[in-house]
């Protein structure tokens, strides 16, 4: 398989992640936007591991890093998205910044 | 209360202290040859050269006349205002600005050094409005005090301006020097003349600038008497009299000055018959009397002028004196209030009844003999030609012979309004007390004590007795057969007038003027400035737009740097 393929769909999905994280207004749609462009990187990452043939796998270990911060990432992400809620009945992130 | 009158005796005693030193002085020149005897010594001899600033005191016997009435009749309203005003909380202020008063006015009298002189005069016109504005609560005090002010020192413009043109002149700023440079060759008459002229019209209140001494009535009467007996007015005509020499071959002046005299006294005299309010109608009186010896120095007489001055100082300090003790009694200077006081007040009565006897010009008191010489002294300019031509001497003539007419009608309607007829509402007043009537007396007899040695011309003594009788005679007869002497026209119980150019149109030009420079600053000079701000305000308002506040829109912007830079570098590399 080309390395063209894998790297045209993760820049696809960096930048709909980009779109969405710059463009959405809801909370939680950006926060997926982020979580878009982290596995974007992602992808890229795990292409370049298997085009160079890295007998370190050292691409797919710091794949497995970010997959384990993306998380703790994103749950702290909700938690905050969850306590505006609470608070100010919202997630709209324009109606926050009011 | 007795330590009150104590204190209060104490300023007597400092006025006192004052005018036994000044008598001391100048005692001893009162019988020193002419009354305008011109340094006769050596050109360039003992005096210092200009500019000097020593007081150099120096009196004439005429200075040395008024020397001693100011501080005679200052003392006297000293003694009379313990009892007046005695009552008054700020009686210490009052007592001491009455000192100050006098001291300026020997400063005016007795100096030869010209800014001696403007400064004793300006000093004159500080205490005046000091004194006019006493009463500081009422509105028409502080109203005639500024106006007293204010119009007093637009007039002394003319004074400060005469003495730079005299030294320029000159070559000094001393009377002495001044005469012994005049002697030879009088310069500059017409302009200095022109300029002392305008000092003297505001000073001793002539037409136009004689709107202030009326509107002065708001004062104390004792300040009154003050101001227009012994010191403020006197200034104006002692300036004149003393500064004769400088222009007395200028036609313009003597014409100039005979005018103003002669539509003053008319004027003064006019208004002082349809007054309504004795202190008042006293004023325009003081108003016209002023012109009279005004008139007799144009007509190159300056000693009658100067003689009549004092005789008038001390009648009308007597008349002044005699209204406060009426005001005392009634409680209100109008004549609508008195009447009938001539029992209940005998030394009042007999006093003020010799000061409108000299008002009036009547035999045997100074005010005859004095208004005699202004009279001969008129007549005889009619026929000189130096100086006043002869058809302005007629001219003068006749307003001074009309205002001798008027002046005894005058006298004798406010004297008989004041003490015969029935009492208002049966008021039955009282006699003021003997510090009040003291004065009166000593006053009294002063005027016909100043009559002793005065000379007398009988042709001019014969008519104006004859004019002064039918004045007399004519009011008389109207109250005798019960008709009102009471003129009551119009414009003249309105004053003609005359107070308005002067209090309602200048300020209205003033304001006008002030207006348009106030809108030339907001609307041209602060356009450049206000068009400066409006730009920057534009200019902030766009580089605003960039702070949305919005975190998306400032990533957005981010990225699309990112972007361009990123393509930038492609393209580049």
């Amino acid at each position: 398989m080309p390395l063209l393929y894998p790297l045209v769909l993760a820049a696809a999905l960096f930048g709909i992640g980009v779109y969405g994280v710059l463009a959405r207004r809801n909370a939680v749609m950006m926060l997926l936007g982020v979580e878009l462009m982290l596995n974007a990187v992602n992808l890229n990452l795990v292409a370049f591991d298997a085009w160079f043939a890295d007998a370190l796998h050292s691409g797919q270990v710091l794949t497995l890093f970010t997959i384990t911060i993306a998380a703790a990432e994103i749950g702290l992400g909700l938690a905050i998205v969850l306590a505006l809620f609470r608070a100010l009945r919202t997630v709209d992130v324009d109606e926050v910044g009011r | 209360m007795s330590r009150v009158a104590g204190r209060h005796w104490a300023y007597v005693a400092l006025t006192a202290a004052l005018a036994i030193a000044a008598a001391i002085w100048a005692i001893p020149h009162l019988y020193e040859t002419a009354w305008f005897a011109y340094y006769d010594g050596e050109p360039g001899g003992t005096r210092p050269p200009f500019p000097s600033l020593s007081p150099d005191l120096f009196l004439l016997p005429a200075s040395a006349q008024l020397v001693l009435l100011a501080v005679g009749v200052g003392l006297l309203v000293q003694i009379y205002s313990t009892a007046y005003l005695g009552h008054h909380p700020r009686y210490r202020s009052y007592a001491l600005v009455i000192v100050l008063f006098l001291v300026a006015m020997i400063a005016v009298v007795g100096t030869t050094n010209l800014w001696v002189l403007l400064v004793g005069w300006e000093v004159m016109g500080l205490c005046s409005y000091l004194l006019i504005g006493h009463e500081w609560q009422t509105a028409e005090a502080r109203a005639g005090a500024a106006k007293a002010f204010l119009m007093t020192r637009v007039a002394d413009l003319g004074l400060v301006l005469a003495i730079l043109v005299i030294g320029e002149t000159y070559g000094t700023y001393d009377l002495i020097g001044v005469e012994i440079a005049a002697g030879q060759s009088p310069q500059h008459a017409t302009a200095i003349g022109l300029l002392v002229l305008v000092a003297v019209i505001g000073k001793s209140a002539q037409f136009p600038l004689h709107t202030w001494l009326p509107d002065a009535m708001p004062g104390p009467t004792p300040i009154t008497a003050l101001i227009h007996a012994a010191t403020m007015v006197a200034a104006g005509v002692y300036l004149a009299a003393r500064l004769f020499f400088l222009y007395a071959e200028s036609t313009v002046v003597v014409t100039a000055m005979a005018v103003v005299a002669g539509i003053t006294m008319l004027l003064g005299a006019v208004l002082a018959l349809v007054q309504t309010d004795l202190k008042r109608a006293l004023a325009w009186s003081t108003v016209s009397q002023l012109a009279l010896m005004l008139g007799a120095i144009a007509a190159a007489d300056p000693d009658a002028g100067l003689s009549h001055l004092i005789s008038h100082g001390v009648f009308k300090a007597l008349l002044f004196l005699g209204c406060g003790c009426l005001m005392h009694a009634v409680g209100s200077s109008a004549l609508s209030a008195m009447g009938g006081l001539r029992a209940s007040m005998p030394v009042t009565f007999w006093s003020t009844t010799v000061g409108f006897t000299a008002l009036a010009g009547l035999v045997p008191t100074a005010g005859f003999f004095t208004k005699d010489s202004v009279l001969h002294s008129i007549e005889q300019a009619t026929d000189h030609d130096g100086g006043l031509a002869s058809g302005t001497a007629y001219a003068l003539l006749a307003a001074a012979l009309v205002t001798v007419f008027l002046t005894a009608a005058y006298a004798t309607r406010l004297w008989l309004k004041a003490f015969f007829g029935p009492a208002p509402d049966g008021h039955a007043g009282h006699e003021a007390p003997s510090a009040m009537t003291g004065p009166l007396v000593v006053l009294a007899v002063a005027t016909f004590a100043l009559s002793i040695g005065q000379p007398f011309h009988l042709g001019t003594g014969l008519l104006t007795t004859a004019l002064a009788a039918a004045g007399v005679g004519t009011i008389v007869l109207l109250w005798r057969r019960g008709a009102s002497v009471d003129l009551e026209i119009g414009p003249l119980t309105a004053e003609l007038g005359l107070d308005r150019p002067l209090s309602r149109w200048l300020p209205a030009v003033v304001r006008g003027v002030s207006r348009t420079v106030v809108d030339l600053d907001q609307e041209a000079v602060d356009a450049y400035p206000r068009a400066g701000a409006g730009l920057a305000e534009r200019a902030s308002h766009v580089l605003g737009l960039a702070q949305s506040r919005n975190v998306q829109r400032y990533a957005t912007l981010v990225a699309a740097g990112v972007l361009v830079l990123v393509v930038v570098g492609v393209v580049l590399t």
